[in-house]
């Protein structure tokens, strides 16, 4: 019993001595009301891609230079309107979230054939270094996790079935960590107003020769920028690929209907419309 | 006195906190990349030391020992360190923002960084009176500067030598790690 009690009390006497010092301690220090005050507002999850080394790090780099909010935005911040108000009023400048927030987004609807059995370490950037990765196509997703690994909102999960990475729009906060980590460079950062996406990244002008796509790889037939009424589709002659122009896009899914790969999603239903999963 | 000088020489070289009882590792190659922020790391290591040896010593033969339950001795130990690194940074971040800033994300890495238990253990297991586990505590502190300040030195060169390519970073991080601990085994049974 004794042991008991005495720890308790060595707990407790801990606790009462942080909230002690918490409390009744002046706050001598001045000048940095709004450093805190910019502090609480940012997430606080110190994830560092702001290029900061924490969240009060850049609350005081903030507090100096209010511009750099836009030059290395915390995405974080921005998914969140109600924090945005609050960053806007503290800093006094006016921000455009949709204009700087970021989605990521995997270039891949993982149909790709697995053409040889892998069993080495259970990481991309390892199978990517065996014949280009164990799958048809030179540019699928491997789905051994190493984009979800980063994640730290567990917005990527691994589906089973198909053994690619899904992105959850919902939580994904544009961090950026996971886009360094593919090593097939699968992995961008689109604006959050972003409406179509192109869910393959085989573009002719890297071809391999004797590596095929797969059968909902895009195959430039630009039925889609036919189909489109709008004038928001474009070649992209440099690249081999259609663009999409995000601000005459009316989401009237033409192009969708009319892909027959079924390569073109919209990226604010892309859970509902998901390729991989229709099937 | 002469004890006291046994006791500082000792902890701080001959039986070295990192290089021969391989504590504290994990700053040791993970902060080592750099002069300056290696020993900021050392000096904020060796000022938690000292206020954690003071703190347990005093926990343990006023609590521990006296309700005879020396065997919580781990836990009570991190619980106590840990509060008390929390307070000293809280503090700290409130009357003096220079020291603060100066401490940086040093003071909240080490609060649970096993030198600074593996310190006061120490200085339980060998039954050291207060003054001694001050001692002690600063000998480890010093000692540990001492190491990061060299192993940073070198890796400052080595960043510029033209080391394989499978070599860079890591392995010759550790390489280095190895002769460096070889080198301090000379200081065995001096005293």
């Amino acid at each position: 019993m004794t042991h008991i009690a005495a720890l308790a009390g060595i707990a407790l006497a801990c606790g009462l001595i942080i909230y002690l010092v918490f409390v009744k301690v002046p706050q001598k220090v001045k000048g940095l009301e709004k450093t805190e005050q910019i502090n609480a507002i940012l997430p606080g999850a110190n994830c560092g891609a702001c290029g900061q080394p924490g969240c009060f790090a850049y609350a005081q780099a903030l507090s100096q230079q209010p511009d750099l909010v836009t030059r290395s935005p915390c995405s974080m911040t921005l998914n969140d309107p109600e924090r945005v108000a609050q960053l806007e009023k503290a800093l006094g400048v006016t921000l455009d979230a949709s204009e700087l927030s970021r989605k990521a987004v995997i270039h891949c609807a993982g149909n790709s054939e697995v053409i040889c059995e892998y069993s080495g370490a259970m990481t991309c950037k390892a199978a990517a270094q065996i014949l280009g990765g164990y799958k048809r196509c030179p540019y699928a997703c491997m789905g051994l996790g190493d984009c979800a690994a980063v994640c730290p909102q567990d917005a990527i999960s691994i589906d089973p079935d198909k053994n690619i990475a899904l992105v959850d729009q919902s939580r994904c906060t544009g961090c950026g960590l996971c886009v360094a980590e593919c090593p097939h460079n699968l992995i961008e950062l689109v604006p959050a107003g972003t409406k179509i996406v192109l869910l393959c990244s085989y573009r002719p002008l890297r071809d391999i020769p004797g590596r095929e796509k797969c059968e909902l790889g895009c195959i430039r037939c630009r039925k889609c920028l036919k189909a489109c009424e709008h004038d928001a589709m474009e070649w992209n002659k440099e690249q081999g690929i259609v663009q999409i122009i995000q601000d005459k896009c009316t989401q009237c899914h033409k192009c969708i209907e009319a892909c027959e790969r079924r390569g073109l999603i919209d990226l604010s239903k892309a859970h509902e419309e998901d390729p991989v999963r229709a099937e | 006195m002469s004890e006291l000088i046994v006791i500082l020489l000792s902890m701080a070289l001959i039986n070295n906190i990192i290089l021969v009882r391989y504590l504290g590792l994990c700053p040791f190659l993970g902060v080592s990349r750099e002069l300056k922020p290696s020993f900021s790391m050392g000096m904020a290591v060796t000022f938690v030391m000292l206020v954690a040896s003071l703190a347990t010593w005093v926990i343990n033969h006023y609590v521990l020992i006296r309700f005879n339950i020396e065997y919580m001795y781990i836990i009570v130990f991190i619980l106590v360190i840990a509060s008390l690194v929390q307070v000293i940074e809280l503090f700290i971040k409130k009357t003096n923002f220079a020291l603060y800033s100066a401490f940086g994300i040093y003071l909240p890495l080490i609060t649970t960084n096993c030198a600074v238990l593996g310190v006061t253990i120490i200085n339980m297991m060998e039954n050291y009176t207060l003054l001694a586990s001050l001692v002690s505590a600063l000998g480890s502190g010093l000692g540990f500067t001492l190491v990061m300040a060299v192993m940073a030195g070198i890796r400052e060169k080595l960043d510029l030598a033209d080391a394989p390519k499978s070599m860079r970073g890591a392995p010759v991080a550790l390489i280095t790690a190895t002769l460096l601990g070889l080198a301090f085994f000379g200081f065995s049974g001096i005293v």
